[in-house]
C-alpha cells in the first residue's frame, strides 16, 4: 500500500519536471555555493575565535590546544617523517580491516541463504558477537598476534565481519519470493536463483553494512593502538595525550576525521557503481552519523 | 486413452489446492479441479477474482504442489520439477538492477544461452513489439504496459511450446491491446503455440480462443466450457469480434459470472 502510492507521488513528480527544473536550475547551484561558503565561514570564525581567545589567555592552550599550535606540530612531525609512519600504519590496518572482514561477512551472510539450517544454528553466536564491545577482544588478539599490525588487522577484521554477515543475511533472507518464482519457472537451479536474484537484491544491505563498518574498523584499530602498539594515530594519540601535548592529539584527530571522509567518498563511489539503476531510494541507508 | 494421452498436452487432474492461514485454517482455493488442454489450442480462462486462476498456474507451472491431484505435462507427471512452461505471471516481474534487454533474456541466461544469442534474439523481439529504442533502459523508467510487454517478451524468447499467460494485457490501452491480441494470436498459431490465457475480458477470451473456460468462484473448479473456435475460423481476433456468435458467447458468459457476483456481493 505504502509502497504504491509511494511510487504514484513519484510518477507525478517526474511529470511534473520540465516546468519545475526550470525554475529551480539557477536557485539551486547558488544553494550548493551558499553551503561551501557558509562552511568556511563558520570554520574560520572558529578558528580566529579560538586563536584569539589563546593568544589573550581568555583560555588555557595546555588544556585546549591552539591553531596555530596545532599547525606546527603537524608541519613538525610531517617533516621528521613520523605523521606519514602513523598514517600509514593506521590506514592499512584499517582498510586491510575493514576489506577483509566486510567481505567475508557479507560472502558468508549472502551464502547462509543457502542453509536456512546453518543459519539458525550459529544464530546466537552471531548474535552474541554483535553484542560483545569487539575492543574488549583485544587483550586477547594482542596476546596471539603481537602488538604489530596484524594485530590491529585482525581486530578491525572481527569487528567489520559480524555486522558485515548479519546485514548480508538480512538482505539475502527478504529477497523477493516472487523474483525467486520467475527464476524457478525458467527451470533455474539454486546456484542460478543465487546469483542473479538473491545476490543483486542484497547489495543494498552489504553496502549499508559497508558504510557502518568504516567507523568500526576504525575504531577498532585506534583501539587496538591505544592498548598495545608502537606506532599508528592511534599509538601518536595515546603517548601524546599521557604527555598532555593536546596539539599533538588534535592533529591525530583532525587526522582520523579526513581518513572516515575519504573511506565514506570510497563507499559512496562503490555505492554509485553498483546501484547505478536505483534511483537513490531504493535499499535501506545508513547515514554518515549512525 | 493413449491417445488422449498425445492429444492433451497439459492434463489437470482432482486437482484441489488449500492455503494455510493462521486465523481461519486452511481455505480451500481449487476443489477437484480437472481439465485437459490439446496440442496448439487457445484456452481462456474466465473467472471471478479470487477464484484460484493463478494458483492453478502456479500449479501447472511446477511453482506450487498441489494439496491434492496432480499435472501431466506431455502424460508425465511435473510433480517438483519447473520450467516445462513458459509463464507469464500476472504481476510483471522485472529485475529492476537488469536493462530492458537483461531482462528479456534471462530466460535464455538460465539456460545456458550464449550472451550474443540472447543479445540478438532480444532486441529481434523487442524491434517487434516497438520497444527496441528502450533496450537499455531500466524497468523503472518504463510504463505500466511497456514493463508488461517486456514481460511478454522475456516469456516468448525462449520459445516455449506451451504458454501460460495470466493476465498479460491488463495494463495495456484498448487499441494497443487490440493490436496485441491480433498480433500474438498469428504468431503463436504459425509456431504452432499451446496458449492457456487467464483474463478478466470476456471479450477478449471470446475473440482469440478455440475454447473458453469459466471458473466458479472460490474454491475454484470448473464451471462451463465454451467451444468457440471463432478466431480460427476467421483467423483473425478482429474478425471473430464482428460474428454473429460472439455475443451469444459473450450473453452466456456473463451470465455464469455475473451469477457468482451477484451471490458474493
Ligand atoms: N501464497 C498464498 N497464501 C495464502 N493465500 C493465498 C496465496 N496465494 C493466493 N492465496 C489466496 O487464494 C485465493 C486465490 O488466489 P489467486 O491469486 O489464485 O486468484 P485469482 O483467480 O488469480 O484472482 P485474480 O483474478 O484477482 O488474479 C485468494 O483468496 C488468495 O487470497
Ligand atoms: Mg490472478
Amino acid at each position: 500500500m505504502d509502497h504504491s502510492s509511494g511510487e504514484a507521488l513519484h510518477v507525478g513528480l517526474e511529470t511534473a519536471a520540465p516546468t519545475v527544473k526550470k525554475r529551480t536550475f539557477a536557485p539551486r547551484v547558488t544553494l550548493a555555493v551558499q553551503t561551501y561558503a557558509w562552511r568556511l565561514v563558520i570554520a574560520l570564525a572558529i578558528l580566529t575565535s579560538w586563536e584569539t581567545a589563546v593568544r589573550l589567555k581568555w583560555v588555557n592552550s595546555f588544556l585546549l590546544g591552539s591553531p596555530s599550535g596545532i599547525w606546527e606540530a603537524f608541519l613538525r612531525m610531517l617533516l621528521s617523517g613520523q605523521l606519514l609512519n602513523d598514517i600509514g600504519a593506521t590506514l592499512t590496518a584499517t582498510l586491510v580491516g575493514f576489506a577483509a572482514g566486510s567481505l567475508l561477512g557479507s560472502l558468508l551472510g549472502l551464502g547462509l541463504w543457502y542453509s536456512p539450517l546453518l543459519a539458525r544454528v550459529i544464530d546466537p553466536l552471531v548474535i552474541a558477537l554483535n553484542g560483545v564491545p569487539k575492543i574488549a577482544l583485544a587483550p586477547m588478539i594482542i596476546i596471539w598476534f603481537g602488538s604489530g599490525m596484524f594485530s590491529k588487522m585482525a581486530l578491525a577484521s572481527i569487528a567489520t565481519f559480524v555486522v558485515a554477515l548479519l546485514s548480508a543475511y538480512q538482505g539475502a533472507t527478504q529477497v523477493d519470493r516472487s523474483l525467486v518464482n520467475l527464476m524457478r519457472s525458467f527451470g533455474a537451479k539454486k546456484y542460478q536463483v543465487f546469483w542473479k536474484v538473491v545476490v543483486p537484491s542484497s547489495i543494498p544491505w552489504v553496502i549499508s553494512a559497508f558504510r557502518l563498518n568504516i567507523g568500526f574498523a576504525l575504531v577498532a584499530v585506534v583501539g587496538g593502538e591505544f592498548i598495545s602498539s608502537d606506532r599508528g594515530l592511534g599509538h601518536m594519540i595515546f603517548v601524546a595525550g599521557n604527555l598532555f601535548n593536546l596539539n599533538t592529539v588534535w592533529v591525530g584527530v583532525i587526522l582520523l576525521m579526513i581518513a572516515a571522509m575519504l573511506l565514506y567518498t570510497v563507499v559512496g563511489y562503490l555505492e554509485s557503481k553498483l546501484l547505478s539503476w536505483s534511483k537513490s531510494d531504493a535499499g535501506p541507508r545508513t547515514s554518515v552519523g549512525a | 486413452m493413449n491417445q488422449n494421452a498425445i492429444r492433451d498436452v497439459v492434463e489437470v487432474r482432482n486437482v484441489s489446492h488449500f492455503f494455510d492461514n493462521p486465523e481461519s485454517g486452511s481455505i480451500p482455493v481449487l476443489s477437484k479441479l480437472s481439465l485437459r488442454i490439446r496440442q496448439q489450442e487457445f484456452v481462456s480462462i474466465v473467472g471471478p477474482s479470487g477464484a484460484g486462476k493463478s494458483t492453478l498456474f502456479n500449479i501447472i507451472s511446477g511453482l506450487l504442489t498441489p494439496s491434492e491431484g496432480s499435472v501431466l505435462v506431455h502424460g508425465q507427471d511435473i510433480r517438483q520439477s519447473t520450467g516445462h512452461v513458459g509463464y507469464m505471471m500476472q504481476k510483471d516481474l522485472l529485475f529492476p538492477w537488469r536493462t530492458v534487454i537483461e531482462n528479456v533474456g534471462l530466460g535464455l541466461e538460465i539456460k545456458g544461452a550464449a550472451k550474443s544469442k540472447r543479445k540478438e534474439l532480444g532486441r529481434d523481439y523487442l524491434r517487434r513489439y516497438g520497444l527496441e529504442s528502450f533496450a537499455d533502459a531500466y524497468p523503472s523508467t518504463l510504463s505500466g504496459g511497456m514493463r508488461q510487454r517486456v514481460a511478454f517478451i522475456r516469456t516468448l524468447v525462449t520459445n516455449p511450446d506451451i504458454i501460460l499467460l495470466d493476465e498479460p494485457f491488463s495494463a495495456l490501452d484498448y487499441q494497443t491491446r487490440l493490436v496485441l491480441e491480433e498480433e500474438i494470436l498469428s504468431v503463436l498459431r504459425e509456431q504452432g503455440k499451446t496458449v492457456v490465457l487467464v483474463t478478466h475480458d470476456i471479450g477478449e477470451a471470446i475473440a482469440m480462443s478455440d475454447r473458453v473456460v469459466v471458473m466458479s468462484k472460490r474454491p475454484g473448479t470448473v464451471k462451463q466450457i465454451y467451444d468457440v473456435g471463432l478466431a480460427a475460423l476467421h483467423g483473425s481476433a478482429l474478425r471473430a469480434r464482428a460474428d454473429h456468435r460472439y455475443n451469444d458467447f459473450f450473453e452466456a458468459i456473463w451470465k455464469d459470472l455475473d451469477i457468482q457476483i451477484g451471490r458474493e456481493a
